[in-house]
């Protein structure tokens, strides 16, 4: 019986969980959050440092 | 009705050896054994008839439940005056356990019986069980034969009220319907019919003031009721309650999610080019804080793209960095056409809040592939799928668990029976 409420305890929290997410739009995608980017990045895109420049990539195909 | 005769205690001396015998179930006692040197006597002879000799210790099968210990048990005292060891084979190897006899004057006889720690009380079934196949049915409650074996004593003290001898041997087979065993013992013609439930050891140590603590169970007994069993049903049904209210929340998204385009533009990029990055158009994202969709369709046969993304927040400077590769790969070989990856991508970017946004993009390719056009698409307020079955994955593992254990529980019972499970596991 004890296993069954603390199972129901925690399937509510879950359902909860699942429908803040639903609201807040949240995701499995890891992205770096960056705070404080210059306004000046929209004129010179380029002295922007992007976090995933340079990784590795797929060249391939079988 | 006249009222039961008050319990009567005789001694009485050991014809073989002189020492004095206490017989505490005066005119129910068929058989009395010699607490010293093991002679059993017949109860019913006035000279105590000598009806077997066997050469054992006490000491080499103490009964932990002393004879002459009293204790109050399901509304009525009573007294232990008897205790035997019986035991059995299966596959070459004995198993032992040990039977305790009580007796009430009122209430007459009953016994505990003890193997590895499970202990349960018996009394003769008061119906005959109806056969069922390899099941019997006993009062409206289905028992499933666990097994069948010879049964033969091999210690007895104390007094029973039937004729013991040691070496005696029964047919006995076991049914169980947890926690209640119900067993057939049969000798010559006659079968007797015993009901027993599963009790815990605390219980007898608590109701006959034993000293020390009850023996710790080891294994899982036959008639040993699951503590996991009645969770597992129960879970499940808990289970499809929450699932409903997943499928509800799920329904309510994919009916209210605005799915709302903010941003489509194509773009096409030279990999020889010396600056690759730039930035598009400012695009707002309205409402609440929300799931924004990127999308990618990039004509890359045979080719591919790299795209270092960064989301910005205009107003404040928050930026959110992630790079996606869009790849598609086709071709025939020996086995005939294969193809790899996709021409298009999608990416969901969690708790965007609402604002004005641009996009930092700066692709990357090889050199020698070309111009390579792609389409860059944002949406914002997208269902995320993974969410929902992260859900009902988190939900199922528990109530998994919880049902595997009762499995891995059942097969342990059932692998002493004659019917084994496929294997054995872990219990509870």
């Amino acid at each position: 019986m004890i296993w069954n409420r603390l199972y129901l305890i925690y399937g509510i929290v879950v359902v909860l969980l699942l429908g803040a997410g639903a609201y807040r739009g949240w995701s499995f995608t890891s992205v770096n959050e960056v705070k404080n980017v210059p306004k000046s990045i929209r004129d010179n895109p380029g002295s922007y440092r992007a976090i995933y420049a340079g990784y590795h990539h797929y060249t391939g195909g079988k | 009705m006249s009222p039961a005769a008050p319990p009567q205690v005789q001694s009485l001396t050991c014809p073989n050896c002189g020492a004095s015998l206490t017989v505490r179930s005066m005119g129910r006692a068929i058989t009395i054994v010699c607490g010293h040197c093991h002679s059993i006597l017949d109860a019913k002879d006035p000279q105590l008839r000598i009806l077997q000799r066997f050469d054992a210790a006490t000491a080499a099968e103490p009964p932990a439940i002393p004879l002459g210990s009293r204790g109050k048990w399901r509304g009525a005292d009573y007294e232990v005056i008897g205790f035997q060891v019986r035991s059995m084979e299966a596959d070459g190897i004995p198993y032992s356990w040990r039977e305790y006899l009580l007796f009430n004057p009122y209430k007459g006889f009953r016994y505990f019986t003890e193997y590895n720690g499970h202990w349960n009380d018996c009394s003769v079934a008061t119906a005959l069980p109806e056969a069922q196949g390899i099941s019997v049915k006993y009062l409206g409650k289905t028992y499933k034969h666990f097994q069948t074996y010879t049964a033969t004593t091999t210690f007895v003290l104390g007094e029973f009220p039937w004729r013991v001898t040691v070496d005696d041997a029964v047919a006995v087979t076991d049914y169980v319907a947890p926690p209640y065993l119900l067993s057939s013992e049969m000798s010559g013609s006659e079968t007797t019919w015993t009901l027993g439930e599963y009790i815990n050891g605390a219980d007898i140590w608590n109701a006959f003031g034993l000293p020390g603590a009850a023996p710790t169970p080891l294994g899982v007994y036959e008639n040993q009721p699951s503590r996991m069993r009645a969770s597992a049903s129960q879970i499940w049904f808990v289970f499809a309650g929450l699932a409903t209210a997943v499928f509800v929340i799920f329904t309510l998204s994919q009916l209210f999610s605005g799915r709302e385009e903010v941003f489509r533009e194509a773009y096409s990029f030279s990999p020889s080019s010396t600056e690759a990055s730039f930035v598009t158009p400012e695009f707002e994202l309205k409402g609440r804080t929300s799931s924004v969709e990127v999308q990618t369709d990039a004509d890359v046969t045979n080719r591919w793209i790299y795209l270092n993304y960064a989301l910005i927040d205009e107003d404040t400077g928050q930026a959110y960095d992630f790079g996606r590769e869009v790849s598609y790969y086709t071709g025939v070989d020996s086995d005939g056409g294969w193809q790899e990856g996709s021409q298009r991508d999608r990416v969901v970017l969690p708790s965007i809040p609402p604002g004005h946004y641009y996009l930092r993009i700066e692709p990357e390719s090889d050199a020698s592939l070309g111009i390579i056009g792609y389409n860059v698409t944002v949406t914002r307020d997208v269902p995320v799928l993974g969410l929902y079955l992260a859900a009902i994955a988190a939900l199922l593992l528990p109530a998994l668990l919880v049902s595997w254990r009762v499995y891995n529980f059942e097969q342990m019972r059932w692998a002493e029976s004659d019917h084994p499970l496929v294997s054995t596991g872990g219990g509870e």
